[in-house]
């Protein structure tokens, strides 16, 4: 019982950070009909700024949190300015293409300044406590994780329904052109998406120096890897269908871990991956994503 | 007169890349134009044969495989637009099937000991093995492209990342088999530079028929108006699926080409810095011609080989610098981000090398 209810709350922990790092892709693509590939980047930045930070002798992590989240959003902002905007209403490959090379800039940039060795971080280690409730310990970061992740999303939520420039978001990722008819800028609904996109990778860039106590330039790349493939499961730009892939993807993973003998763990990747190709299959357009008409989008 | 002058004009216009100065079939001009495209290609490894010393020769024999698989990636992504990340996945099949096919048994003892299936106390020859592994990355192609096809194009793009993962993970955990992460030694060395070069050819050649042939036609059409094309009664996935499995067979032969002169290779070999590389230069030397995908090659292979040189540190006016490992990534991203924000048709855009040199020579005549 014990064993089930830990591998429970795994499942629902990892789940809630590939939904964080899954819905900050959906936020955008939906919007921009951008792949950021440079999404693991933004994560990188905001963990680098955190070490920087520690190295120059920051010491409270509560404003290394503080710090994680904002440097995130910036860099998000900062790329949208930068690579994304000249390609903004170019083809998605062009996009796609563009935030692939953005990604392995960025990841080269922290080799070239910092290391390619995995520098050591230990101002968050803190929050990665065990937590004893009578007979259970449960570790506090899975928690806290799962805790976060559910008010991010909730707040997520609040902000799109409740605000101005909300729905102005999830008007723009219908009809771009008729919002800005309405007299709303493109270019501060496209920040604001990118900002949250970056907020939320922040977020989960703290979880992640939390676990590992330490950064390196590939940081952020297998986790978005794996939160693509989470938005694909979902149906690619449904917010609704990130978060529901996200968690899928974690329970299928530590399935797979319950599931496989020691010797053949090694193969979680791989078969994680044949388990989604297979349900693609069988939904082509994602498990809550809508057969669109091919030419919806054509000018 | 005046009518002549119209259709003239019409065929200038409406047709400039069909109307080429070649007489015969589109089949022959296609040919020509393929051969033409290989031209410098022949040059620079005839050149390199002939004059360069062995450390050359090794690079040259790195960069002929880099733009078999270029061409490879080209025939799906040039012709379908939509972007593969996994083909290194083919290139890595290819080599891991001849390496487990062709080395010697004396060298399998102590490499693979315990492969299962047989594959311990089997040895074939290079050609046999070859062609076996091209088989399976067939097979492999064609069951992964059943999937890639149906899908629209950023879930078949994640779809083929995710494909390169599964197979770089199975790489390096059967090691009975492929030995994980340790290197696979002891291939036999049967290719030189000549093959080398009879292959791109070869290769450059295919990508063009195919280009030129009905159903490249069809699959840029869809790609361009998925429902004009379909209005057409053009069956988009079957193209699809066709140039992915001929794509996925090009880049299994560069990687039994680079098993067979390299005669070691390892799983990250095969992983994301191939991607990388091949992809900057496809995009650099522009993806819609097969011209785009050799232009790329060369121009990004000289290229990244001075950035190397400067990677590892070099002494300018006295002063040493220090190692810069990763600026030659740095480059190879800024050539990706730079290209897409300002020539996103690449160095060599719409045309082709044959084409552009007869509308340069029709010009010049008139």
């Amino acid at each position: 019982m014990d064993y089930a209810l830990q591998q429970l709350l795994n499942a629902l922990a990892f789940g809630a950070e590939y939904s964080l790092v899954a819905l900050g892709l959906a936020v955008v693509f939906s919007i921009m009909g951008l792949v950021n590939f440079a999404h693991g980047e933004i994560i990188g930045v905001s963990a680098y700024s955190v070490f920087l930070a520690a190295a120059l002798g920051l010491t409270s992590p509560i404003v290394a949190v503080l710090l994680a989240v904002a440097a995130a959003a910036l860099a998000a902002i900062a790329f949208e300015r930068v690579a994304f905007r000249p390609v903004r209403y170019a083809p998605t490959t062009t996009g796609l293409l563009t935030a692939f090379g953005v990604s392995i800039v960025v990841q080269n940039l922290f080799m070239l300044l910092i290391s390619p060795k995995p520098q050591s971080v230990s101002i968050l280690n803190g929050l990665n406590q065990m937590w004893f409730f009578g007979p259970f310990a449960v570790s506090s970061l899975q928690v806290m994780e799962l805790v976060v992740s559910g008010l991010t999303i909730l707040a997520l939520v609040l902000f799109l329904n409740r605000s101005t420039l909300g729905l102005a978001i999830r008007a723009a990722s219908r009809d771009f052109a008729t919002v800005r008819l309405m007299g709303i800028r493109a270019n501060r609904v496209i920040a604001t998406a990118f900002a949250i996109s970056g907020a939320l990778a922040g977020i989960a860039a703290v979880f992640i120096i939390a676990r590992r106590g330490s950064v390196s330039p590939d940081l952020g790349f297998s986790l978005v890897l794996k939160a693509f493939v989470a938005c694909v499961i979902g149906g690619f730009g449904s917010l609704a269908g990130a978060a529901a892939g996200g968690m899928l993807l974690g329970f299928i993973e530590v399935g797979l871990l319950v599931a496989l003998p020691q010797e053949y763990g090694g193969f979680k990747d791989a078969l994680t991956y044949v388990i989604i190709v297979a349900l693609l299959v069988y939904r082509p357009e994602g498990l809550l994503g809508q057969r669109v008409e091919l030419g919806d989008k054509e000018i | 007169m005046a009518r002549s002058e119209v259709s003239q004009a019409i065929e200038n216009t409406v047709l400039p890349a069909a109307a080429v100065a070649q007489p015969g079939g589109a089949l022959t001009r296609s040919l020509i134009g393929g051969l033409v495209t290989s031209l410098p290609v022949l040059m620079v490894g005839l050149a390199i044969l002939n004059f360069a010393p062995t450390y050359y020769t090794y690079l040259a024999l790195g960069a002929f495989v880099n733009l078999i698989v270029v061409v490879g990636l080209q025939v799906f992504m040039g012709n379908s637009n939509i972007a593969n990340l996994g083909h290194s996945a083919f290139v890595g099949l290819g080599a891991y099937g001849v390496a487990i096919l062709s080395t010697p048994l004396a060298m399998k003892k102590l490499s693979i000991p315990n492969a299962p299936f047989g594959f311990a106390t089997l040895q074939l020859d290079p050609v046999s093995s070859a062609l076996i592994a091209l088989v399976v990355v067939g097979i492999l192609a064609a069951v992964s492209g059943k999937v890639i096809s149906r899908l629209s194009g950023v879930a078949a793009t994640i779809v083929s990342l995710a494909l390169l993962i599964i197979v770089h993970s199975v790489f390096l955990n059967w090691t009975d088999l492929f030995k994980g992460n340790q290197a696979f030694f002891g291939i036999p060395k049967v290719v030189g530079l000549p093959w080398m070069m009879v292959f791109s050819v070869v290769v450059i050649v295919l990508a063009r028929l195919f280009k030129d042939s009905r159903w490249g036609l069809q699959l840029r059409a869809s790609a361009q108006s998925p429902q004009a094309a379909a209005a057409l009664g053009i069956d988009a996935r079957r193209l699809r699926l066709m140039s992915w499995v001929l794509s996925a067979l090009i880049c299994g032969l560069a990687g039994v080409l680079y098993a067979y002169f390299a005669g070691t290779i390892s799983p990250k070999l095969f992983y994301f810095q191939m991607i990388f590389n091949t992809l900057a230069m496809l995009i650099l030397g522009g993806m819609a011609t097969v011209t785009g995908a050799v232009t790329g090659v060369i121009v990004l292979s000289v290229g990244l080989e001075f950035i190397r040189s400067i990677e590892s540190g070099v002494t300018i006016a006295g002063i040493q610098l220090p190692q810069l490992l990763g600026l030659s990534g740095v480059a190879l991203g800024v050539v990706i981000v730079l290209c897409m924000a300002f020539r996103p048709s690449g160095i060599s855009g719409r045309y082709e090398l044959d084409e552009l040199l007869s509308r340069f020579f029709r010009r010049s005549a008139k």
